[in-house]
């Protein structure tokens, strides 16, 4: 293998060290060994609504949807009847830093399924066809008397669904407030006007743009020998001279200079809220790895701060169901704090979770509380570990939105060296209860 | 795989997975008799995190998050299923935690307990899928505990009392059949040494079965809500079927595969998705209970399709029941139904729980492979068969919309 960069990188939990092959351009192959019959393929583009405006929000994902209509070689349908009559989980995901495709199957004797696998899918990657008769003809979003029905009306109902989750609306509403100017304030599914009428011009363009050499990564996850799998991936993964483009940088948006209030109303019973704060890039280990600690002392399981005070020790049982989260984002994660209540304490609710976020800013946090957090953390990574697909989705994000897969080799060693002091120098720092957003979502009888 | 006994003659099976750093324990409680009151095995599974002799709510949920330890108790249809998962170091102070949950829960915060209860479950029916799903099982096991949901405990569960929780309980914990199993590294004598230690006060005795049977339907019946703000209509149809001890249930299984069961190259989704752009979500699904199965198709859609989307499933019916499907189809289907079953073993975790629930049901932990021979055998009029056993009864209906498209789709 000429030209083909190779390092290691030890990740906790496996047998062997993870194999990084970067070639001439720029397209990385990782291979992670996992002992066992099921073997996983994926390849994460760095592409998704980051790269998005306001008249192609949704192209991403629309895009995700088409790369599974067919290929020269290979005609629509085909990829996933063939791979699910071997048993194969077929997919793709879009979020905002990245889309990926996957196939887990078992790989077969004499590796078999894996290159049928492996084939098929570096065909759907590089070759997609994208039939215009399978996007169907743009259409008035408007007019109910549209008959023929492709993959345009699928995402439409996508977002419809969407439309009829609860949660999904109060983050919606939470997230597009979050940012001034950065692409992550759209919602990744784009709408309806968008999807009825992007042209096929347009997703072969972006196509084009994004899903270049050094933009991609492909992983294999299982029991294969990596010599063998890497020079097969690189014969399958033939860009041709398919050029590279300099991505885009955007600026790292700044919180909101107050706190943003937002109140939608639904046919609801219950009332639904969110509290969301701008964070760190996700390549900052040590800050996003204080967040996550945060987020798992303040709403992580039965015994986090806000479960036992505001739900077990409640005076009033005002909240029906509260946690917290930590997304993580390449220019800046997202703390979130959400909570289902009765409609009728609103306020209190609020007030209760502000009382809670002035705490861990005034207070910090107990060395008992860190010490159980830690070793939280650290558990997810054994857990992460079981399956070849959580691995490979592990190695894809840190690949994907953080760059480089050598922050799993520093983590337990960051996770370590937190202090105390570490979690409350950020929450003061970060959770400023004047630059928060708060979105609501209150059954439509409150709208008067 | 290895088989052991308890002192207390509870059955344990063991499967040593090497190289593994959590191990499974996964306990087994058949329900052998209805529930009194509707809601009430599942808030004591709930009540079980409240706090025992020992330990108060506060202190097990510290002790559990401290040592990472997941810890789920769920009520199912037909058991009590107790999942223990934790690092192979914490294995031992696991076990602990989970015989004094067992054995000394206190049952103090009843009434807090119910208002939580009430409470999550509020928030759930606030999805209109949610919503529907609990009407579709209220329809199809009406006047059975299979069909009790999320509203009637809302409605019922404020008439539990204490009495009937301790009552309740000690048949749980000391009559109602239990099995044990584990999947993991580590060491087998011990672990069986621990489980003696920790879960040695469990009982077994033999009773007359007490449930209630589940009644087939007579005529098909159609359930709707009307939900004015939704964007998607949501449709669950079903039948009631053969369940896990019948002579059809491989064959079932690869109909369900063939029909919609997950993935995008089934029937319903290459036909109502990709072909006629109705839904994003479309599929069947196959619930084998003990005492009976349901089969049903589900979309959700757009609400001017609602009769579209039932034709298509009538259409989609219709064709399995009387067309004999390719060679080519039944052996995709069977390769693609028996590979996908690797996936239920994926981890300690899963794999301890279908190896449990096998023994549970009485078939035996190795049940598994007895069922991919059955299913690397079915043929062709297998499955037209196992489709006109399913589908030649009357189903039930339930749908979620606006009034008006209910209206439009002659429903209402």
């Amino acid at each position: 293998m000429n030209n083909v960069k190779k390092k290691t990188v030890f990740y906790p939990f496996l047998e062997k060290p993870v194999e990084i092959y970067e070639r001439e351009n720029g397209h990385k192959i990782v291979f992670a060994y996992k002992k066992g019959e099921l073997i996983n393929i994926s390849s994460w583009v760095k592409t998704g609504s980051i790269n998005e405006n306001d008249s192609n929000n949704g192209i991403s994902h629309f895009l995700e949807h088409l790369m599974f209509k067919g290929t020269k070689k290979h005609k629509a349908g085909e990829f996933d009847r063939i791979l699910e009559a071997k048993g194969a989980i077929v997919n793709a995901a879009t979020w905002k830093d990245y889309t990926f495709y996957y196939v887990t199957i078992s790989k077969g004797s004499s590796n078999k399924n894996f290159q049928e696998a492996l084939e098929l899918h570096a065909d759907m990657m590089l070759n997609p066809v994208i039939p215009g008769n399978e996007i169907g003809e743009p259409f008035d979003i408007n007019n109910p008397k549209i008959k023929e029905k492709r993959e345009r009306h699928v995402v439409i109902e996508e977002i419809r669904m969407r439309k009829d989750q609860p949660w999904t609306k109060v983050y919606n509403l939470t997230n597009a407030s979050m940012y001034q100017n950065h692409p992550y304030k759209r919602d990744v599914i784009g709408n309806e006007q968008i999807i009825s009428t992007i042209t096929r011009e347009e997703v072969l363009d972006y196509y084009k743009t994004h899903y270049t050499p050094d933009n991609i990564t492909t992983i294999i996850v299982g029991d294969l020998n990596p010599e063998e799998i890497v020079s097969e991936v690189i014969k399958e993964f033939d860009f041709k001279d398919r050029p590279n483009r300099a991505a885009e940088v955007f600026p790292i948006d700044i919180p909101a200079d107050k706190t943003k209030y937002i109140e939608d109303y639904s046919k609801i019973n219950t009332g639904f809220l969110m509290f969301g704060y701008l964070c760190s890039p996700a390549v900052d280990i040590k800050t996003s790895t204080i967040f996550e600690i945060i987020s798992l002392i303040l709403g992580s399981g039965q015994s986090s701060r806000m479960y036992q005070e505001l739900i077990e020790k409640a005076k009033i049982p005002m909240f029906n169901i509260i946690s917290s989260d930590y997304y993580h984002f390449k220019d800046g994660g997202n703390l979130f704090i959400q909570a289902n209540f009765k409609p009728e304490y609103k306020n209190e609710a609020i007030e209760a979770i502000k009382n809670q976020i002035t705490k861990i800013c005034n207070e910090g946090i107990s060395e008992k509380e860190l010490k159980k957090a830690k070793k939280k953390l650290k558990t997810c990574f054994a857990e992460n570990a079981e399956t070849v697909s959580d691995i490979a989705e592990t190695i894809g994000f840190y690949m994907t939105v953080c760059g480089k897969l050598e922050c799993v080799e520093e983590y337990n060693e960051i996770i370590d060296k937190i202090t105390t002091e570490d979690i409350k120098n950020t929450a003061e720092k970060y959770l400023n209860l004047n630059k928060a957003v708060i979105a609501v979502l209150m059954p439509d009888t409150y709208n008067k | 795989m290895n088989r052991y006994k308890l002192t207390n003659g509870i059955d344990v099976v063991i499967k040593n997975n090497k190289n593994t750093p959590r191990t499974a324990i996964v306990l087994y409680i058949k329900i052998e008799k209805d529930e009194t009151k509707a809601g009430l095995y599942y808030l004591i599974t709930q009540l079980l995190f409240q706090g025992t002799k020992n330990r108060t709510s506060a202190k097990l949920a510290e002790e559990l998050d401290e040592n990472a330890i997941d810890l789920l108790i769920e009520k199912k249809t037909d058991y009590i299923r107790v999942k223990l998962l934790g690092l192979n170091e914490d294995v031992e102070y696991a076990l602990d935690i989970l015989g004094d949950i067992i054995e000394n829960s206190t049952f103090e915060d009843l009434e807090k307990e119910k208002i939580k209860i009430k409470g999550e479950f509020e928030a759930d029916l606030d999805s209109a899928k949610i919503q529907a799903q609990d009407e579709y099982y209220r329809t199809i096991f009406e006047n059975h505990p299979y069909g009790i949901g999320r509203k009637e405990i809302i409605k019922q569960i404020d008439t539990i009392n204490k009495k009937d929780l301790v009552e309740a309980y000690n048949e749980i914990k000391y009559c109602f059949a239990k099995n044990i199993s584990v999947a993991g590294d580590y060491d087998e004598e011990k672990l069986i040494k621990l489980l003696n230690k920790n879960l040695n006060f469990l009982k077994t005795e033999k009773m007359e079965n007490k449930r209630k049977l589940v009644e087939e339907l007579t005529e098909n019946k159609l359930s709707v809500i009307c939900k004015e703000d939704a964007n998607q209509a949501q449709i669950f149809q079903g039948w009631l079927v053969p369940s896990v001890y019948s002579d059809e249930y491989a064959s079932i299984i690869v109909l369900n595969t063939i029909l919609g069961f997950s993935g995008l190259s089934s029937r319903l989704f290459m036909e109502l998705r990709e072909k006629q752009g109705l839904a994003y979500t479309v599929r069947s699904v196959y619930e084998p209970f003990k005492l009976k199965a349901d089969f049903f198709v589900y979309i959700a859609t757009e609400p001017k399709n609602i009769r579209t989307c039932l034709e298509g499933f009538e259409k989609e019916i219709n064709k399995i029941v009387t067309e004999l499907i390719s060679d080519e189809e039944l052996e995709n289907a069977k390769n693609n139904a028996i590979g996908k079953r690797q996936f239920y073993k994926e981890t300690n975790l899963l794999e301890a729980s279908l190896n449990g629930y096998y023994e549970f049901l009485g078939l035996g932990f190795n049940f598994e492979e007895k069922l991919i021979d059955r299913m690397k055998n079915i043929t062709k009029n297998d499955i037209i068969k196992a489709a006109e056993i399913c589908f030649s009864k009357p189903n039930a209906l339930c749908i979620l919309a606006p009034e008006k498209y209910l209206k439009e789709a002659e429903l209402l």
